[in-house]
């Protein structure tokens, strides 16, 4: 078990098996996992692999039958419903691959919605929805519906909204799935940026290859299991650099 | 934020939310036009009652309603002295009343002999309004008969029929007179109009061999709150005699008022088990389409007493947009029908004045049991929302998201 301040999520000997009783699937085989605070991880593989339901586990939303995860050393497996309900809107940001944003709120208040829940001062978010805006590039769609943004522009929104709660890390799975290659670049590039001007610490799921191009580090899960785990050479570097900075 | 979310989720379908909102609304104008109809069909059943049957008031003699034994006779001068001091009292009717046989050359028919002074029966029990066919009765002339429609037709008389009437005096004799039918009645309550016959008082007695004497009193007052106080200043003046109020002398009508509450529980008991289940269906389907949406929810983070808040008022902002609705439906259909009066003698009549009652029903607006049928309304809804806010936050994010 790893506690340090700079690992963000640590799981260990995860398995998932749904319908144990009919036809078992075994869609997360016996994963060990660690990730380091700052680091822009893509998880790949066929579909059906398993990249969902390991994302599912890493998130809180769905719980391991065997394994231990830490998420910044809380064991997310161990708590009661509620209160994993309460770690997940302080501690991870979601990125869903469609319909992420709440059809009856404006862009502005799908986000303000997070901090609300975590009861932040009207002043405080007032500030960050700002912030938030100029760093997605889309101070002038605040007030806009989901059903007027472009795919793109809802799926930065989303990313907006995962960033809200200040969360240790942000979850994204197949963020550019329902996207054109030109916004799919454009959304890696705010997430690349936020990265690397932020800090934080981003992990997504795709089958896109000009996306895992992007990744600094690429998990490949065959069949539940990881199958390769490669950092890429290129961008290794700053990775180590922000580690040696934590 | 919770809140405005919901304002703004409940117009995302506009047409489901009408279904709530209109059922609601229909739910209380249902409740609140039963209840109308209900009060205004007894209140217009005891002033029946009251106005042309009983009157507020009767006194007889201790026994004899048990079998009309024409000895059983009050002193009427004694009550007029004693009757002039009481407080409330409008107008007082006496009667000489027996029970006999009413025949004609072709038939006959037992039948309940009232012996009246007709300028006081008018003022206790209207009977001047009722007669259709004829006039009513006059003081000087001796042998003429008012009787029913009902039993005119049965009997096939006419206006100046000649019938006779046999029955037995106070000493049991048998004791027989030729009368005239000079008025035909008609009142609402078919079976009083099959049994009671009209004749002068004077008459009565003599033939009953009787001499300043009646067997009943009935008393109008001037307002109805004072029955119960009048009977007991009466009933202390006469020990000897029984005075009793309308609610004794027409038992029957004093069951269906006080059963009233029970049946209009019944009924809406029933309209809001149907409103609960319009709900409860609506508002899961709202659930089940939200079923990605709420899963995100509960997944960024939103805790299961807002999710369940969140639906939970989705119901109830429609059921407040749907209660001022079918408050001023109701409110406006009762008052035109207070107005015109609901006819339904096209399908009951017959069998409504069977039982004396109008069949035209003038419905008021129930103000009475307002709160109480708004509250159960809402406190329907809220049950009715919490299945479905129930659902809503059984979803587990991870299959939410999935579909
Ligand atoms: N709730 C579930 N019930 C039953 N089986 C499931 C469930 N969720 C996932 N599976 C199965 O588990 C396996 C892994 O699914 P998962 O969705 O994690 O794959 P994936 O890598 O995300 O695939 P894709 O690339 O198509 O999104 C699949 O065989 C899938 O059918
Ligand atoms: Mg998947």
């Amino acid at each position: 078990m790893n506690t340090s301040t700079s690992t963000v999520i640590d799981a260990h000997k995860v398995s998932r098996t749904f319908n144990p009783e009919t036809i078992p699937v075994l869609a997360v085989d016996d994963v060990h996992l660690h990730l380091e605070r700052g680091e822009f991880t893509a998880l790949v593989g066929p579909s059906g692999s398993g990249k969902t339901t390991l994302l599912n586990l890493l998130g809180g939303l769905d719980k391991p039958d065997k394994g231990i995860i830490h998420i910044n050393g809380v064991d997310i497996t161990k708590l009661p419903a509620n209160k994993l309900i309460d770690f997940r809107l302080h501690n991870i940001g979601f990125v869903f691959q469609s319909f992420n944003l709440i059809p009856v709120l404006t862009a502005k208040e799908n986000v303000e919605l997070i901090m609300q829940l975590q009861h932040r001062k009207k002043t405080e978010i007032a500030e960050r929805v700002k912030i938030l805006f100029h760093q997605i590039g889309l101070e002038d769609k605040v007030n806009t519906r989901p059903a007027q943004l472009s795919g793109g522009q809802q799926q930065r929104v989303a990313v907006a909204r995962a960033l809200a709660s200040k969360p240790q890390f942000v979850l994204a799975d197949e963020p550019t799935a329902n996207l054109d290659s030109k916004s799919a670049a454009n959304l890696l590039d705010v997430m690349a940026k936020l990265n690397v001007e932020e800090k934080i610490t981003f992990i997504f799921s795709t089958h896109d290859a000009r996306v895992i191009e992007r990744a600094r580090r690429v998990i490949t899960l065959v069949d539940g299991q990881i199958h390769s785990d490669t950092a890429r050479v290129e961008t290794n570097v700053p990775h180590e650099v922000d580690k040696l900075k934590l | 934020m919770n809140l405005s979310l919901a304002w703004r989720n409940i117009w995302r379908n506009r047409s489901r939310s009408f279904i709530i909102l209109t059922s609601v609304a229909i739910g209380l104008f249902a409740g609140l036009f039963v209840l109308g109809l209900y009060a205004g069909m007894m209140r217009s059943r005891v002033r029946t009652v009251i106005d042309s049957e009983v009157s507020h008031i009767q006194i007889h003699h201790k026994n004899f309603k048990d079998d009309f034994d024409p000895a059983l006779v009050m002193d009427e001068n004694l009550l007029k002295d004693s009757l002039r001091s009481v407080q409330g009292i409008q107008s007082i009717a006496y009667r000489a009343v027996t029970q006999g046989m009413l025949s004609t050359a072709t038939g006959s028919a037992g039948v309940q002999i009232n012996g009246i002074k007709p300028a006081d029966e008018v003022l206790v029990s209207s009977l001047n309004t009722k007669i259709i066919e004829g006039q009513i009765l006059n003081e000087e002339t001796k042998s003429h008969l008012l009787i029913g429609k009902k039993l005119a037709d049965k009997l096939k008389v006419k206006l100046g029929s000649k019938v006779v009437l046999t029955f037995t005096d106070q000493e049991s004799n048998m004791v027989a007179g030729a009368f005239r039918i000079v008025g035909i009645y008609q009142t609402i309550n078919a079976a009083i109009d099959e049994l009671n016959i009209f004749v002068n008082q004077q008459t009565l007695n003599t033939y009953l061999g009787l001499k300043q004497t009646c067997h009943e009193v009935a008393i109008r007052l001037h307002r109805d709150e004072d029955v119960e106080q009048v009977k007991l200043t009466l009933q202390s003046q006469f020990p000897q005699y029984v005075v009793e109020s309308w609610r004794e002398c027409s038992p029957e009508t004093d069951l269906m008022v006080s059963t009233l509450d029970q049946y209009s529980a019944i009924i809406i008991v029933i309209i809001m088990i149907a409103l609960a289940f319009g709900i409860i269906n609506t508002m899961l389907m709202s659930v089940l389409e939200r079923t990605r949406e709420i899963g995100m929810l509960t997944a960024l983070g939103m805790n299961r007493p807002r999710v369940f808040l969140l639906i939970l008022l989705e119901t109830v902002m429609l059921t407040l947009v749907g209660v001022p609705l079918g408050l001023f439906l109701s409110w406006i259909t009762l008052a035109y029908f207070q107005e015109v009066g609901i006819d339904i003698s096209s399908f009951s009549g017959a069998a409504m004045s069977g039982f004396g009652f109008s069949s035209m029903i003038f419905p008021e607006f129930p103000s009475s049991s307002l709160l109480m049928v708004m509250m159960i309304v809402i406190s329907t809804a809220l049950l009715a929302a919490i299945f479905p806010s129930l659902k809503a936050i059984k979803l587990q994010p991870a299959d939410a998201l999935r579909q």
